[in-house]
């Protein structure tokens, strides 16, 4: 393992000590006095406190009492003195916070057995535990009334998934808040003034942004409710499920809420971990629950009969694949199986399926990157490293640069993204983006770089040579560097990738003056054809600037458990530490070729591949030339699919295996940092299907070699690999970061990005209805300019052409894109964008026409 | 000049004494060119700030002559400028507060609409003392035409070089920026004027961070009321002794009071500090004498936020120091006479109309509070209150003094609790008669 991520070292701040409630404590100076007397376990009520944002001291709840300060104190923004003796019970307190209760009842609905937050209202929990049984208010109480309501309750619904009652809320500001400080969405706002103020959507809009689910979640009050929760089950009817996310990388903690009777999950929501997620989920992460009841989930096994797949049961299912696999490894050899796995699967999966490949069958044709094109068989050392350095996520709080390269932090990483924000908005962080096109986390940048397409590892030379020019940093190697970037001057550098010479020298004097730099690459990077080159290029800038030994670089992980499965050797030429580990653990480790999801491909084109096993993953949706893949896996022989749905993967399966989801069994998985996390099994698996580690196991039975004699090894073993160290050093010197460039083609002149929209990961979100409430169809992204050249407005048909292929997708006018490029969501199914996509390229190229009806 | 509202003055009184100065050309409406202004001596005091002292020496001799917010807080200015952290990287603002809203006071306006220079050269001395280049007025938005005047001699100020790059020769350079508010009393509180400023809603903040070390976009800002910067120039001109020798020993200088009620004479008089309340009531320089020649039944000393005082409370000093004395407070001068024939609980009816009104949603106690009030005292002053409710109001009031971020609660319900006090005959003749105590030409009868 990387590192077992430690506790943050002991902070070398200034402390004070004071007195609460009769008891001493020392904390750091700046701390409140809330969350002091919370460090002693005392809690101090509250309603618009939150522990990440900003205090602002509104609803007065907290209030305490302080020796020599004659007026009540509240004490979320009363600094902790030294010497301070505070009283977070006297009478004066308790008489204090029994008139904001008293105040917020005055014109808050008592509708509690109608409101969704009954159970869980801190208005009703507190009102309960001051006792408050009466009031002196004898008047109407105030009420807003929506015009053409239909609802008695006067709610608005003002957002796919928010649910708004203006009567119940009680003014914290949490939620409009948290949209500007942690998220910098502005869908939602306050309006009015005085106790007629009402939080709403804001004019025209619609609130949902890709982290409005969290609004609904702090709402200290049933004012904003989720609609997928809403009327749905009594919170106290749940039993709630400690989980992981498993569509980011980050790995952000989740709570599900589920009914053990109806054996169905009704919610997510964050349980907060501030060295990950600061408690905030991204609408993917809330909502990817409602996957797992998806009604076209698969139930059954599934065998291929004349042509046609038919209803099967496990072990007619069973029995087929290691007759079928023997029979493959009898007449050709082992080296004719290959296995392609998700890297969203747990450890226990992947290590299985592992052992299953390469112990039982004795193959090295395994992979777990199925979406990047073209990779090599040799190993990319570079990337690999560049891949492999220590990241942890809450040194970007206090970094005071934060590079972005190659990587839409939204898209990708959100919780990244909001921590590159809070960097920003409550840290000192200076942020740079260097990006081929423009992304949502420009408003925070200080300065946001877009480059040509294609242009990555110039436009990183173009930094390190500006540097080196202008006395930025000292280098006597300047000539090696110069070979290495493959440019004589920064200003060829800088005119080749399309930057402003300013614009790099502010960046490189930024980065050297640095006390804490964060670089982060990501996808645009590890899904580049020339991801090896552009990956020397980020560990020349680290050398240049000695990013590592001043804070942190690396390329990031795409997946919730792709560190895990580097870790546990699903690379198909893992690092030879790991290599040597596992020979050790099973006694030997075959000494066949090595193929990648790409070679294994060409191969299965050959007929040198006949039988293949995939498991979670959707290769013919998501491999970056649609056509290629489909073709390829249609000359198998023999393909068993594993999967949660019907796609279009499993449409060319001999055999179809119905996989258990997350939340069906209790699994670990390795996050971007290396931290192992457990998400545990919130309901039974939904219909036949079973977890995938029981999958591999139940097939290696079969095939007559057990994975695990007794069931504790399982967990030794995966145990052992990931004690393994596998980080790859960063090259000691400046390496050659040339990369290589497509052959211009006039007739396709735009350059085409895919990727994830903000509400989707990959396949299956596709399948959660709250997300799909969201955006539930491609589109195609394209500039103002762009689309007034074509005559297209927004909303019209466009048609996408490349040399490979044509979709047909409905325009979405950004202003936030260049004229010579456009983006397309790969996350549905009905828009096969992958077809569009050559494996061969470095930029995939089109042409767009309106239709014309 | 159309931009003059017919206020009257003790301009002339002021024009032959030695002492007083803010009013002294205030019937002259040549005043708000800069021409006349500067044939005046005006933008002198600027000159001499800028050529011949340093920003620390401003800041001595602001210090020096006693000088005090006279927005309503008192709080000493020189004091305030020196709390600009000496070694902050930062921007400084300094931003003159003209959102002048409080009931009854009109004051700022008169400089605005009379002499707008004056304020701008004040402004000018304190931006130089705090090292900012940069200074805005906020003007209230209801005052278009105090905007319209001070963008007007703003500009004659650039044209003549006494803003803009270079000043003077001095290398120094200052830009200004004049900025209406939407109509919000609440943004003449220091804290909720930054954010309206900055763009976002008007609501205070939390202090501290004082906005002397992170005010206007999270920059050392210092904001002070229009007649405090008016009178910096005439402190500089003259000397801090001079100042000092105005008023009493801990009140010194002069003061605008802006003279309003049932009164004979209403208007806006500069006298200096500690001068008697009852004199500027009934002397015929002043207000002479009540309305009708009716009795006096109270006054609000300091504007709508301040207690009231009944008609033996008024021989006293109007400072920061004898008011307080009488349980009031100086506040922004306003002062608001009532005659016999005014119904306190109508009054006061008034007054919480206004505050609700004005509540900007931030803090529970107010924001509830004072609707509540509202509910509790309409129905007192209609006739239909009932046994407890003057019990009730206390209480509610209790519970907002002092319990939010700004003091617009408090503002809001000092004048009911001093009302309550004082006449509380009035309150309980509206609930057990379903009348009113007195023959009141407003209100329940």
């Amino acid at each position: 393992m990387a590192e077992a991520v430690t506790k943050k070292a002991p902070s070398n701040k200034a402390t004070v000590t004071l007195t609460i409630d009769g008891r001493s404590v020392t904390v750091d100076k700046g701390t409140t006095v809330l969350e002091a007397a919370r460090s002693l376990g005392i809690h101090v009520p509250t309603f618009c406190w939150h522990p990440k944002l900003k205090s602002v001291g509104s609803c007065r709840m907290c209030y305490v009492e302080i020796e020599k300060m004659p007026k009540l104190q509240v004490s979320c923004a009363t600094e902790a003195m030294d010497g301070m003796v505070v009283a977070t019970d006297s009478d004066l307190v308790k008489q204090g916070r029994r008139a904001v209760i008293e105040f917020i009842l005055m014109n808050h609905p008592l509708d509690c057995p109608t409101c969704d937050q009954g159970g869980e209202c801190q208005l009703q929990d507190l009102t309960f535990a001051h006792a408050i049984d009466d009031s002196r208010f004898a008047f109407q109480k105030e009420r807003f009334v929506e015009d053409g309501s239909v609802s008695t309750f006067d709610d608005v619904q003002i957002g796919p998934e928010i649910m708004l009652n203006r009567n119940r809320c009680i003014q914290c500001y949490k939620c409009v808040r948290a949209n500007k400080e942690a998220f910098g969405e502005f869908d939602l706002g306050a309006f009015e003034r005085g106790n007629i103020t009402e939080i709403n959507a804001a004019p025209g809009r619609q609130v949902d942004n890709p982290f409005s689910g969290n609004l609904a979640e702090i709402c200290p009050v049933g004012a904003l409710t989720g609609m997928d929760w809403r009327y749905k089950i009594r919170v106290w009817l749940t039993k709630t499920v400690s989980s992981i996310c498993p569509f980011t990388a980050s790995g952000v903690n989740t709570l599900m809420y589920m009914d053990e009777t109806k054996n169905r999950i009704y919610r997510t929501t964050s349980r907060r971990n501030d060295e990950i997620d600061d408690g905030w989920l991204s609408n993917v992460s809330r909502y990817a629950y409602q996957v797992v009841h998806a009604d076209d989930r698969l139930l059954t096994p599934f065998i291929r009969r004349d042509g046609k797949q038919v209803e099967a049961t496990w072990d007619e299912a069973l029995d087929l694949i290691a007759k079928r696999l023997s029979d493959i490894q009898d007449q050709k050899g082992c080296v004719c199986i290959g296995g392609l796995v998700s890297p969203r699967l747990d450890n226990a999966t992947l290590y299985g399926f592992n052992k299953l490949m390469r112990h039982v069958i004795g193959t090295n044709n395994v992979d777990y990157r199925t979406e990047y094109r073209m990779l090599p068989q040799t190993p990319e050392d570079h990337y690999q490293a560049a891949c492999s350095q220590p990241i942890r996520i809450s040194d970007v709080d206090d970094s005071d640069v934060i590079v972005v390269f190659g990587s839409d932090m939204l898209k990708e990483h959100p919780n990244l993204y909001l921590r590159i924000r809070k960097a920003f908005n409550f840290g000192a962080a200076r942020i740079f983006i260097l990006n081929p096109y423009s992304t949502k986390a420009s408003d925070v940048a200080e300065l946001e770089m877009v480059y040509h397409a294609g242009m990555d590892e110039v436009a990183l030379g173009a930094v390190c040579l500006t540097a080196v020019e202008k006395g930025i940093v000292s280098s006597d190697e300047t000539d090696r560097l110069r070979e290495a970037i493959a440019f004589d001057s920064a200003s060829a550098a800088a005119l080749a990738c399309g930057l402003e010479p300013d614009h790099l020298e502010l960046m490189a004097r930024a980065m050297a003056e640095a006390r804490k730099v964060t670089f982060l690459a990501g996808e645009i990077i590890s899904r580049s054809r020339e991801r090896e080159p552009i990956a020397a290029a980020i560990c020349n800038l680290n050398r240049l600037f000695s990013i590592n030994t001043k804070g942190q670089f690396g390329i990031l992980p795409g997946h919730s458990n792709s560190r895990g499965a580097h870790h546990l050797g699903l690379a198909p030429d893992p690092p030879a530490s790991i290599k040597a580990k596992l020979r050790s653990l099973w006694g030997q480790y075959p000494d066949t070729e090595t193929n990648t999801t790409d070679s294994m491909m060409v191969q299965m084109r050959k007929e040198e591949i006949d039988g293949l096993i995939i498991m979670g993953a959707n290769p013919v949706m998501l491999y970056p030339d649609r056509a290629f893949a489909r073709e390829s896996l249609e000359k198998l022989d023999f393909l068993v699919v594993s999967d949660l749905f019907e796609t279009e993967t499993t449409e060319l399966a001999d055999v179809v295996l119905p996989l258990s989801s997350w939340a069906e069994y209790t699994g670990d998985y390795v996050n971007l940092e290396g931290r192992v996390q457990t998400a545990s099994k919130a309901i039974h698996p939904i219909g036949d299907s079973r977890p995938g580690y029981a999958i591999v196991e139940a097939i290696a039975d079969r095939l007559e070699n057990t994975l695990y004699t007794a069931e504790d090894y399982r967990r030794d073993e995966i145990d052992t690999m990931l004690e393994v160290d596998t980080a790859c050093p960063v090259p000691n010197l400046y390496v050659p970061s040339k990369g290589g460039q497509d052959e211009d083609d006039a007739e396709y002149p735009i350059a085409l990005m895919i990727g994830d929209d903000p509400h989707h990961r990959g396949h299956y979100t596709e399948k959660s209805a709250s997300l799909t409430s969201h955006v539930g169809e491609a589109y195609l992204e394209l500039s103002p300019d762009l689309a007034a050249g074509h005559e297209i407005k927004e909303g019209d048909s466009v048609r996408i052409e490349s040399p490979v292929g044509k979709v047909v997708l409905p325009a979405r006018i950004s202003e936030h894109i260049r004229n010579d490029i456009v983006f397309v969501p790969r996350n549905f199914p009905s828009a096969p964008v992958t077809s569009l996509l050559m494996r061969k390229r470095r930029i995939d190229r089109v042409r767009i026409s309106k239709v014309v009806r | 000049m159309s931009f003059y509202s017919p206020v009257r003055t003790n301009a002339s009184e002021v024009a032959e004494s030695d002492r007083l100065h803010l009013l002294k050309y205030a019937e002259d409406p040549n005043q708000c060119s800069i021409d006349t202004y500067v044939q005046r001596g005006g933008y002198g005091a600027w000159r001499k700030a800028l050529t011949s002292m340093k920003p620390e020496e401003v800041i001595t001799a602001i210090k020096d002559s006693g000088l005090r917010g006279r927005g309503g807080a008192g709080f000493p200015t020189g004091m305030k400028w020196g709390f600009v952290p000496k070694d902050s990287p930062k921007p400084r603002y300094l931003i003159c507060n003209a959102d002048e809203s409080e009931p009854g006071t009109c004051k700022d306006r008169v400089i605005m609409e009379r002499d707008p220079h004056a304020m701008i050269e004040g402004m000018a001395i304190a931006a130089y003392a705090i090292g900012s280049h940069l200074m805005f007025v906020y003007i209230r938005g209801e005052f278009a035409h105090c905007a319209d005047q001070v963008e007007k001699a703003m500009n004659e100020a650039y044209a003549q070089g006494q803003l803009g790059k270079n000043i003077h020769g001095s290398g120094y350079d200052l830009d200004m920026i004049v900025h209406t508010g939407g109509g919000a009393y609440i943004c003449g509180e220091e804290t909720a004027l930054l954010n309206s400023l900055e763009g976002l809603r008007g609501m205070s903040r939390i202090r501290p961070p004082f906005p002397a070390v992170a005010g206007l976009y999270g920059c050392p800002t210092i904001v002070n009321n229009v007649e405090s910067l008016a009178s910096v120039p005439h402190i500089i001109n003259r000397g801090a002794d001079w100042y000092r020798s105005l008023g009493t020993e801990k009140s010194a200088g002069s003061k605008l009071f802006s003279l309003s009620g049932h009164i004979k004479q209403p208007g806006n008089y500069e006298v200096e500090l500690g001068f008697s309340l009852k004199t500027l009531i009934y002397d015929p320089k002043y207000g002479g004498g009540i309305l009708d020649d009716k009795k006096l039944k109270g006054v609000i000393p300091g504007g709508a936020s301040t207690p009231l005082l009944t008609p033996d409370m008024i021989e006293v000093g109007l400072d920061y120091e004898s008011l307080p004395e009488k349980g009031s407070m100086l506040g922004s001068g306003a002062v608001i006479v009532f005659h016999e024939e005014t119904c306190i609980v109508w009054v006061i009816q008034r007054l919480i109309h206004f505050f609700r009104h004005e509540s900007c949603g931030k803090c529970t106690p107010c924001h509830e509070g004072t609707a509540w009030l509202e509910k509790l005292i309409n129905r007192v002053e209609s006739g239909k209150g009932e046994e407890g409710d003057i019990e009730k109001i206390d209480d509610i009031c209790s519970n907002i003094l002092g319990r939010t971020v700004c003091p617009l609660g408090d503002a809001a319900v000092m004048p009911i609790q001093s009302a309550i006090e004082l006449y509380r005959d009035e309150w309980e003749h509206h609930i057990r008669h379903g009348k009113c105590l007195v023959k009141s030409q407003f209100g329940l009868k």
